[in-house]
């Protein structure tokens, strides 16, 4: 009988840590102040104060070039889920979202399990992998514009196969997003590839052994040791790529500019920007950032939970 | 050792920082030594296109800071060809620069970000008045641009049996039929990254069916005594998207940035590129001259007449909160008027500068002067226009309805919204902007 390795109630006492006596308050006073005082004044000053300030310019009517500046309540809140800019940006966000979410996490971990190896050539396919990962947005952006581009390798490559007339992969409003969801699939691979490795290299030896021992082939071996305890990778991928593809803003510049056409690639984060800065109404555009925070939290938050609840303790 | 270990840390934060301020310092070329007076530094946002490199903007501002060694000039680059939105969002953080090239004052004029050139500054400019706001001028009226100017492979009209460049709108359609049927593409355009490749053929039919008639469209339209649903602009809607809807327009080129567009038409794709007459700057050039002879002419009207669109402006604009307001002034102008920097524009930008007493190097390339002609023809016939999505200050279109119309032009060509809806929601996003 193979061994099912099953999520298993560990005693608070055991995950306590024990402690020794306690220190004077001022002595910890001291040392948060020395140690986590900078790193709190950062998140402060860089994360939580521009959260605050963005909330209050949402409930006006800002706009820089057209003074003054009036407190408008929540009318820019209403107005945005009647918005039909704003409720397309949320369509393709969300398709975005999904195709990233899936497509590195499910080739990542099939490359991860064919590169869990030793030897050079496979430690230089992970390199190989990864590379994609540490290239600048941009530069990804414009290689890719320039392989999709109807004159470019791509559909060179499909011509010399005989095919007539190749699809127009950024052109085509109706396959502008997608092509555009497989570029950051690519950039993201390594990523998930690397998280999953470090998961696969977690796992004990011993258990797998057993379990063949027991008479489980490679898949249910896969199924019922391996994969349970890559949990915790899969919930840091999906959780990374959940916020990193909900937020996506530099490819859409770069590539598409939001088109082709009106709206057919424009994410929540492009539209925030054209409205704030393009138009002007940066009130407005603060109350679609606010909303497109809360998306990502709540999201991220229901993602973590649910896929914590399947992680296994050793 | 423990207790050394903060101070050299911060010692070492220290003599990092100071090393990078020192670079920076060096960077600008600010001199220290021997007791010179330090230079009063201004910030300069510059974009770069294929004519205009980074050799051509730091050539151009090292005349002007020899001239005027008090000044030194720290070259800020726009990340894109949109150097209006990157201002923009210089300006709300804080670093808006002190001078700007080609940045439509619309909005940073009316909050007071720009400064206003007093008459005695705008003495030399044929058209001081050009891109006013509220009457005052914010950005020098320097060059006057034709927008769009049709750039054509005159091999390819051979090869299509096609003798002489259209003169009237039918002809032009007929033109199409015939290179369509050589498969040869009638239209190049672009858009990508820079959607306002897309848009050019849409400003000539705005031109020859609603400017000619209307010389004062936009402001009726500020006014709100017309709107884009109105016959004439549908009927230059139209024209525009069927260009595209029988396929004189490759709905493929709308993925196609600005400089791949160029090389486009450079490397013999398509017959046709309605493009600004900043295009000679390429055509002209040895390095990217085509082997095939290129030909231009105004896009045709439907009963022959000519029709040029133009904007006269494009130039420096200075911030009203610069450190040194009266150098950044003195930057802009002497910028503009050195007479090297003019005869550059023309030849690296094609363009045409407005400045009284100012012709042409006589050393201009052939497309150049195919583009100036026609543009003197415009005037001689007093039908220059404005070019519509171009125009500046109280001529153009509230913040933010410029890239809705752009989008707008990829709609109509990917045929992915009709005429009726793309021109409603131009209304509806002028009324939201304004």
């Amino acid at each position: 009988m193979a061994v099912d390795v099953k999520r298993t109630a560990v005693p608070a006492s055991a995950t306590r840590r024990s402690r020794g006596p306690r220190r004077p308050a001022l002595d910890r006073l001291r040392a948060f102040a020395l140690f986590g005082a900078p790193g709190l004044l950062v998140y402060i000053c860089f994360v939580l104060a521009p959260i605050v300030i963005s909330f209050g310019y949402s409930l006006t009517n800002h706009n820089p070039f057209n003074p003054p500046t009036r407190f408008v309540g929540l009318r820019n809140y209403q107005t945005l889920f009647t918005d039909a800019e704003f409720l397309t940006s949320l369509r393709v966000t969300t398709i975005l979202t999904v195709i990233v979410v899936i497509v590195p996490n499910v080739a990542g971990l099939g490359i991860a399990v064919l590169l869990d190896r030793r030897g050079w050539l496979y430690n230089a396919l992970r390199t190989v992998f990864f590379t994609p990962m540490v290239l600048s947005s941009v530069v990804v952006s414009i290689v890719w514009t320039r392989m999709l581009d109807d004159e470019g390798l791509v559909n060179q490559s499909l011509r010399a196969l005989g095919v007539a007339r190749p699809p127009g992969w950024l052109s085509d409003p109706g396959l502008a997003l997608y092509s555009i969801a497989i570029i950051l699939s690519w950039q993201m691979l390594g990523f998930c590839v690397v998280v999953y490795l470090a998961g696969l290299q977690g796992v004990p030896v011993e258990l797998s052994e057993a379990a063949a021992i027991d008479g489980a082939g490679p898949v249910r071996r896969f199924r019922s040791v391996t994969w349970p305890l890559l949990a915790p990778a899969l919930t840091i991928n999906t959780v990374v790529l959940l916020i990193s593809a909900f937020k996506i803003f530099d490819h859409i510049q770069v590539i598409t500019h939001g088109g082709p056409g009106t709206g057919t690639t424009a994410t929540i984060a492009y539209n925030v920007l054209q409205t704030g800065l393009v138009a002007n109404r940066q009130g407005y555009a603060s109350a679609t950032a606010i909303v497109m925070l809360v998306i990502i939290a709540a999201a991220a938050t229901v993602t973590l939970r649910v896929l914590n609840r399947r992680e296994v303790n050793l | 050792m423990k207790h050394r270990a903060l101070p050299t840390a911060l010692a070492a934060a220290v003599a990092l920082a100071g090393c990078t301020v020192g670079c920076t310092v060096g960077q600008e070329q600010t001199p220290r030594a021997g007791g010179a007076a330090a230079k009063k530094e201004i910030t300069f946002l510059v974009f770069e296109t294929p004519n205009l490199t980074p050799q051509v903007w730091d050539a151009a501002i090292k005349r002007v800071t020899d001239k005027y060694p008090d000044i030194s000039v720290k070259k800020l680059v726009a990340p894109s060809e949109d150097r209006v939105s990157y201002a923009k969002q210089l300006l709300a953080s804080g670093q808006f620069p002190d001078v700007m090239i080609a940045v439509s004052p619309a909005g940073f004029a009316e909050s007071g970000a720009m400064a206003a050139f007093t008459p005695d500054e705008l003495k030399d400019f044929q058209f001081p008045g050009n891109g006013a706001v509220h009457g005052k001028v914010y950005q020098l009226p320097t060059n006057t641009q034709t927008i769009p100017v049709v750039y054509y492979n005159r091999d390819l009209f051979a090869k299509a049996g096609i003798g002489a460049p259209p003169r009237t709108y039918a002809e032009l359609l007929d033109a199409c039929a015939k290179l369509k049927a050589e498969n040869i593409t009638p239209f190049v355009i672009g858009g990508g990254k820079d959607p306002f490749a897309s848009t050019l053929a849409w400003t000539a039919t705005i031109a020859t069916d609603v400017y000619a008639k209307t010389p004062d469209w936009m402001a009726r339209r500020r006014a709100g005594s017309v709107k884009f649903t109105d016959p004439d602009f549908v009927k230059a809607t139209t024209k525009f998207a069927d260009l595209a809807a029988k396929g004189y327009i490759d709905k493929k080129d709308v993925s196609r940035d600005y400089a791949a567009t160029e090389q486009a038409f450079l490397d013999g794709k398509g017959a046709m590129y309605p493009m600004g007459n900043w295009f000679a700057a390429a055509g002209d050039d040895p390095k990217r001259k085509p082997s095939w002879e290129i030909g231009a002419f105004t896009w045709p009207s439907d009963d022959a007449s000519v029709v040029v669109p133009a904007f006269t402006g494009g130039g420096l604009s200075v911030s009203a909160s610069a450190k040194h307001l009266a150098e950044a002034k003195k930057f802009a102008l002497a910028y503009t008027l050195d007479t090297a920097n003019l005869d550059n524009s023309v030849h690296n930008d094609g363009l045409y500068p407005a400045i009284k007493g100012y012709t042409p190097p006589a050393d201009t390339g052939a497309v150049f002067k195919l583009g100036y002609d026609l543009y003197r023809q415009g005037v001689q016939a007093d039908r220059v226009t404005q070019a519509f999505g171009w125009e500046a200050g109280d001529d153009g279109m509230p913040p933010g309805v410029v890239d809705k119309w752009r989008a707008a032009a990829q709609d109509l060509v990917t045929g992915s919204r009709t005429v009726d809806q793309v021109l409603a929601s131009l209304d509806d996003d002028w009324a939201k902007a304004s």
